[in-house]
């Protein structure tokens, strides 16, 4: 099995239709959580991962309850909220966003709702297949730690950059990148 | 453990009845003599005239010999010899035909006695206390009631006829012998006693060495029975080494030990053959003697040694005899030495009196239980609950609210203190008392091989008693009832899936498949749109993307073996169809396509379902295609052998566009396919009517299932989601046609598999509480019945608990999950074996005690 360095999109046979397989894989490919693992993981992710379709108003998941999935949004628009007591907007999720990366790698309790405003077509990815795909290739383990450090550097950098600075309660309440 | 004790101080009550009604004694301690004097008398008394008659018979012969060589050669008389040799050869015939009786009578004397010491062992060991079967393992008793009882069934056969017959002719040819010559007699009769004498030395040494195969065989079965049930560990620690070297111990144990009984049984029966065969010596010397001194006739000298040869057969069957004797008590003995335990409590209530009808005031007072060893598991425990109250048991792993609750439902024996229902001392009560006001949920539910309907109804069966029939409404649940228990512990969706997924049959089922269509066409109306998103829909006009390509040419259920999906590359017929709608290319081409991107991706994966879930290859054929995309490497698609093309067509008629997502479906291969299953239509079902019962908007499709009928059509996927949305969709549609009943019934004949195994955990716990609701007993024991269940489930059976049971029954719960509790009247908190808390839920909490900590975690971190 080889690294690769960089993304690379697939190029189809000039003619043919591409199949579902081949678009999953390009859309894996792209996401920084998997950048640097091999093809050949690749492929298998491409071919283990499955599409679901919600209808307005249908919850992805939900917050407290465990969520082994990781998702990316094929088309549509999803608004994420947080409840206590009443759902507070937090921001809306479009198209091309991943969300849910952690659950591949441990058990998670969401801590948000995702609710579909538009029908929502997404590509799930359930911890057990990435797991189980993983166990093939543990070299590919340390890889996919780096690029979940890099995630929460530049999350965690953009947050300071944008919000924190402005209010007191925020900025005393970051550090999630010093976990 | 082999006989229980009297330990009980305090019972004021003495168990009532000694045993049940019959005979007295316990079956294990009958003599292996019972068995004889029980079996079939009539039977025996035929047996024995036959084998009196047998025995003139074979004496017969021998004066006819004397009579042949004497009077009719020696006298050179044609007819007398004609005469006798027919009179010989008619008692020949005679002896013969007896002899079948005989073994056929004793055959069934045997079975029959087996059959009955069978069954009444078995409800024995049914009775033994639950102490008996911590210690034994389930491979012992099978092996018990199946292998070590056949030795008494030999026995049981021949113990009149053998022994009769034998000693009999023994004693008719002897008494022949001496007829003709005393001293002849004497001479050759004084070999017996030695034999006598001889022979029971070794048969001794032979009994020992059987009573260690005894034990060595029942260690084998008991170290096999143990293994098997632990055979996940062995999995898991892969320990199939030390396990296969455990049990290659015991195989060697055991051979020896049979080589060396069998040594000491051959040598007994080397010893009788040795001393036959002197004996003829003798007698040619003595006789042969005595002959040429013209003092013994020839004749007589022939008729002698046919007799003497004659006492052969039935010395050695009574030799024989001797040795199943002595096998079959050594056996039987071993047998019933295990299992002599007496019951702990009596089965059935004193004659004249009626099991009791209890309210459920229990009482406990200074209750303990202590187990050999000296451990003691339960300390002077005292409770009283009111009938009707609702107490949960919490405490630590090993604390004793298993034992306490077991205790209370006489499934074990305490051995201090008391426990009453309604006044009346558990310890005396019958086990029928138990069963009709008691109902106890385990750990871990006993579901046996049958329908659900039998394992729902197994508690109030067992009420009935013995010649009882049940009858619905009466003294069985009605249907209603049943359905209303279902639903109430969350079972009902299943069990209407499980109906859904039945298949009908043809006949006998008019209406209701009738109703069915209706239901079809209603959900199509009804839902059609709405679910367009979940349901592919047969349309004839359309490409199915969720159906396999073959399914999509035949457009319909092939009747015949030969159209099935993964045989019809090999049916001749179907392949010139394949050739004449132009289709063979391109599916080829489609084929190798997919083989290559199959191998692609899971050509280095372990054969998981996971992985192979959506394949159109198994994980067992990869190497087949990979040799074959070797092959093809160089060939072009027309010029393959018939065989490589054939597995090529095959992935290719399996293609489901909707599931195996590694290759693209062309648009033009999908217009391709369409045209030919109307092609198919028009040639092959006029070539071959019948074949195929197209998927018409009307027709049943008998070989699919209810479900899959009514939906006409194959739901997309099968997520848990879309599933429920179907599902709720075809149950309003079967409640507008009133058949929800119907095929909800039709689920209760679903067949659970041995050990329930093809439900799931929390189903099969599900079953057993909606069993015991069913009986609806004024005592309701709940040992961990919820653990298996997820959160919704648990908190929907403790919800029925407080809204239908409270106040009605008297419930001790032993609860693991402290989120439960709050709804019960009590909480006890039990600390190595005491009870060290009792009161309602908010009083404890308010004293900060035990329960507190147990639920908000030990004050000073984990």
């Amino acid at each position: 099995m080889h690294e690769r360095g960089f993304c690379m999109s697939l190029s189809t046979e000039p003619g043919r239709a591409s199949s579902e397989f081949q678009e999953n894989l390009e859309i894996l490919m792209e996401i920084p959580l998997l950048a640097g693992l091999s093809l050949e993981v690749f492929k298998v992710l491409a071919y283990l991962c499955r599409r679901e379709i919600f209808r307005p108003g249908e919850v992805i998941f939900r917050q407290n309850e465990p969520d082994e999935n990781a998702y990316f949004i094929l088309s549509g628009t999803a608004v994420l909220l947080r409840e206590d007591g009443e759902d507070h907007e937090v921001r809306k999720i479009h198209e091309s966003e991943f969300l849910g990366g952690l659950s591949l790698l441990g058990d998670v309790k969401r801590l948000f709702t995702l609710r579909a405003e538009t029908p929502v077509t997404c590509l799930m990815l359930s911890q057990e297949r990435f797991r189980k795909t993983l166990e093939r290739a543990p070299e590919m383990i340390g890889r996919l730690l780096e690029n979940l450090v890099k995630g929460i550097q530049t999350w965690e950098e953009g947050f300071l950059n944008k919000h924190a600075m402005k209010c007191q309660d925020c900025l005393s309440g970051s550090g999630v990148s010093l976990v | 453990m082999k006989k229980r004790s009297q330990t009980i101080e305090a019972s004021p009550a003495q168990p009532e009845g000694a045993g049940a009604a019959g005979d007295d004694l316990l079956i294990t301690r009958r003599p292996l003599s019972y068995w004889v004097k029980t079996s079939n008398l009539k039977l025996q008394a035929i047996l024995l005239a036959v084998i009196l008659v047998t025995v003139a018979v074979r004496v017969f012969p021998l004066e006819m010999q004397k009579k042949i060589i004497n009077k009719a050669i020696g006298m050179k008389e044609m007819d007398l010899l004609f005469l006798y040799c027919g009179l010989y050869l008619a008692a020949v015939l005679t002896a013969s035909g007896l002899k079948y009786v005989i073994n056929v009578l004793q055959t069934y004397i045997g079975q029959q006695a087996l059959a009955r010491l069978r069954k009444e062992l078995y409800a024995h060991i049914l009775t033994l206390p639950l102490s008996f079967f911590r210690q034994t393992s389930s491979g012992m008793v099978v092996s018990s009631l199946v292998t070590e009882v056949v030795t008494v069934s030999e026995f049981v056969g021949q113990a009149v006829a053998v022994p009769v017959t034998n000693v009999l002719t023994l004693a008719a040819f002897a008494g022949y012998m001496f007829y003709l010559n005393p001293l002849l007699a004497g001479l050759s009769i004084v070999i017996y006693p030695l034999v006598m004498l001889v022979v029971p030395k070794l048969q001794e040494k032979s009994n020992r060495a059987n009573k260690r195969r005894v034990d060595v065989t029942r260690s084998i079965s008991s170290k096999i029975g143990e293994t098997i049930s632990g055979i996940h560990e062995v999995h898991g620690n892969g320990s199939y080494r030390i396990e296969n070297r455990k049990y290659g111990e015991f195989v060697d144990q055991l051979f020896k030990v049979r080589v060396i009984w069998n040594l000491y049984r051959f040598g007994v029966k080397v010893l009788n053959n040795l001393f036959q065969g002197i004996g003829p010596f003798i007698l040619f010397i003595v006789g042969g003697y005595l002959a040429i001194q013209g003092r013994f006739d020839l004749g007589a000298l022939v008729a002698f040694l046919s007799a003497y040869e004659k006492l052969y057969d039935p010395w050695r069957e009574v030799m024989d005899f001797y040795q199943v004797y002595q096998d079959a008590g050594v056996s039987y003995k071993r047998l019933m030495e295990y299992f002599d335990v007496e019951p702990e409590h009596v089965m059935e209530p004193p004659a004249g009196r009626e099991p009791y009808a209890f309210q459920g005031n229990i009482e406990v007072k200074d209750l303990s239980f202590t187990v050999t060893g000296g451990i003691q598991l339960l300390k002077g425990i005292s409770l009283e609950l009111k009938p009707g109250e609702h107490m949960a048991l919490v405490g630590f792993s090993g604390s004793g609210k298993s034992t306490l609750a077991q205790c209370v439902a006489q499934l074990y024996a305490y051995t201090g203190g008391s426990v009453a229902i309604d006044g009346q001392e558990v310890a005396g009560l019958s086990k029928r008392d138990m069963a009709r006001n008691v109902g106890i949920v385990a750990q871990a539910p006993y579901i046996f091989d049958g329908t659900i309907r039998e394992n729902l109804l197994y508690s109030c069966e067992s009420l009935l008693a013995e010649n009882e029939k049940p009858v619905e409404g009466e003294n069985i649940p009605t249907l209603d009832e049943m359905i209303e228990a279902i639903q109430q512990v969350g079972l009902f969706v299943d069990v209407l899936r499980f109906g859904l997924n039945a298949v009908l049959e043809c006949r006998g089922n008019e209406e209701l498949v009738a109703k069915l269509i209706r239901v079809r066409r209603n959900f199509q109306e009804n839902f059609g749109e709405d679910l367009a998103g979940d349901v592919e829909f047969f349309d004839e006009k359309r490409y199915l993307h969720f159906s396999p390509l073959a399914a999509n040419l035949l457009f319909g259920s092939p009747n015949r073996g030969d159209l099935a999906v993964n045989r019809l590359p090999d049916n001749p017929a179907f392949m010139e169809f394949l050739d004449e709608a132009q289709l063979k290319r391109p599916l080829l081409s489609l084929g190798r396509e997919l083989a290559q991107q199959s191998l692609d991706i899971l050509g280095g994966l372990p054969p998981e379902d996971l992985f192979f879930e959506q394949s159109p290859l198994a994980a067992d054929e990869l190497e087949t295609y990979r040799r074959l995309l070797d092959r093809l490497e160089d060939t072009p698609l027309h010029a393959l052998e018939p065989d490589d093309a054939a597995l090529l067509l095959r992935l290719a008629l399996r293609f489901t566009p909707g599931v195996h997502k590694m290759v693209a479906f062309p648009p033009m291969l999908e217009g391709l396919l369409l045209e030919g299953r109307a092609f198919f239509r028009e040639r092959f079902a006029a070539d071959h009517p019948g074949a195929v019962t197209f998927y018409r908007m009307d027709e049943y499709i008998h070989t699919q299932t209810i479900l899959d009928n009514i939906l006409f059509g194959r739901a997309k996927t099968d997520h848990p989601k879309t599933q429920e949305r179907i599902n709720q969709s075809i149950i309003q549609l079967l409640i507008e046609e009133d058949l929800l009943e119907r095929i909800v019934e039709t689920g209760m004949s679903f067949r659970v598999g041995t050990k329930g195994d093809r439900l799931s955990g929390g189903q099969r716990q599900k079953l057993a509480i909606a069993r015991v609701f069913l009986k609806r007993p004024p005592i309701l024991i709940l040992d961990e019945a919820t653990s298996a269940l997820d959160n919704a489930s648990q908190k929907r059976i403790q919800t029925l608990l407080e809204t239908r049971w409270k106040g009605k029954s008297t419930v001790i719960a032993v609860v693991h999950r402290l989120d439960t509790i709050k709804g019960y009247d009590r909480v006890g908190v039990m600390k190595a074996g005491k009870i060290v808390e009792m009161g309602s839920y908010e009083e404890l909490i308010a004293r900060k005690g035990i329960l507190y900590e147990l639920v908000h975690g030990a004050r000073k971190g984990v």
